[in-house]
């Protein structure tokens, strides 16, 4: 089974999983086989669940959460939230967000 | 009905899919320890030619060569 970060929240994807397609979030791919579960952040893509039941997940980094160092995210989150604040224009805020968004997640990542 | 259901903020920003994927890559790729950081910032550069065409023939080819810092 995995657990992929959709946009639409946590899926769970099982063997038999209808066909569809999920726009990803940056957030943890869980894969559990059996008792192990081996997690990754993603940064964003699309799952691909085929009706056979394989599923393809595309991402353009996918990092297992070791990797990932916690003092940084801290100061992406801190800075990227100060500059939501003082953004002006639409894409400045926008920029700003997708910073606060995807630096929750590593945070979130890395706490859960 | 305006639209079938909202759009993400980012596209509402005038954004395409593409650059907000980058973005959320090069924000990643940040994050990293090292020595996985300085082989992520690898995957960033480009180096590519361009060449525009007027006329049906192209013109001198330009290369670029981007580094991550823009």
């Amino acid at each position: 089974m995995v657990i992929i970060p959709a946009t639409t929240g946590q899926m769970g994807v099982l063997p038999g999983h209808v066909a569809s397609i999920a726009e990803l979030k940056p957030g943890v791919l869980s894969v559990h086989e059996g008792n192990d579960v081996t997690k990754y952040f993603i940064s964003s893509g699309f799952a691909f669940i085929h009706g056979n039941s394989y599923a393809d997940i595309i991402a353009v980094e996918a990092v297992p959460l070791d990797r990932i160092d916690a003092g940084l995210v801290q100061k992406g989150l801190a800075e990227f939230t100060q500059k939501l604040s003082s953004a002006s224009t639409d894409l400045e805020k926008a920029e700003a967000q997708i910073g606060v968004d995807a630096h929750s997640a590593l945070n979130s990542a890395l706490t859960g | 009905m305006a639209s079938n259901a909202a759009v993400p903020f980012w596209r509402a920003a005038g954004m395409t899919y593409i650059t907000y994927s980058n973005i959320c890559a090069n924000l990643v790729r940040n994050c990293l320890k090292e020595p996985y950081k300085t082989e992520a910032l690898t995957r960033e550069k480009v180096h590519f030619s361009i060449a525009t065409w007027k006329e049906g023939k192209p013109e001198k080819p330009v290369i670029r060569s981007d580094t991550p810092e823009e």
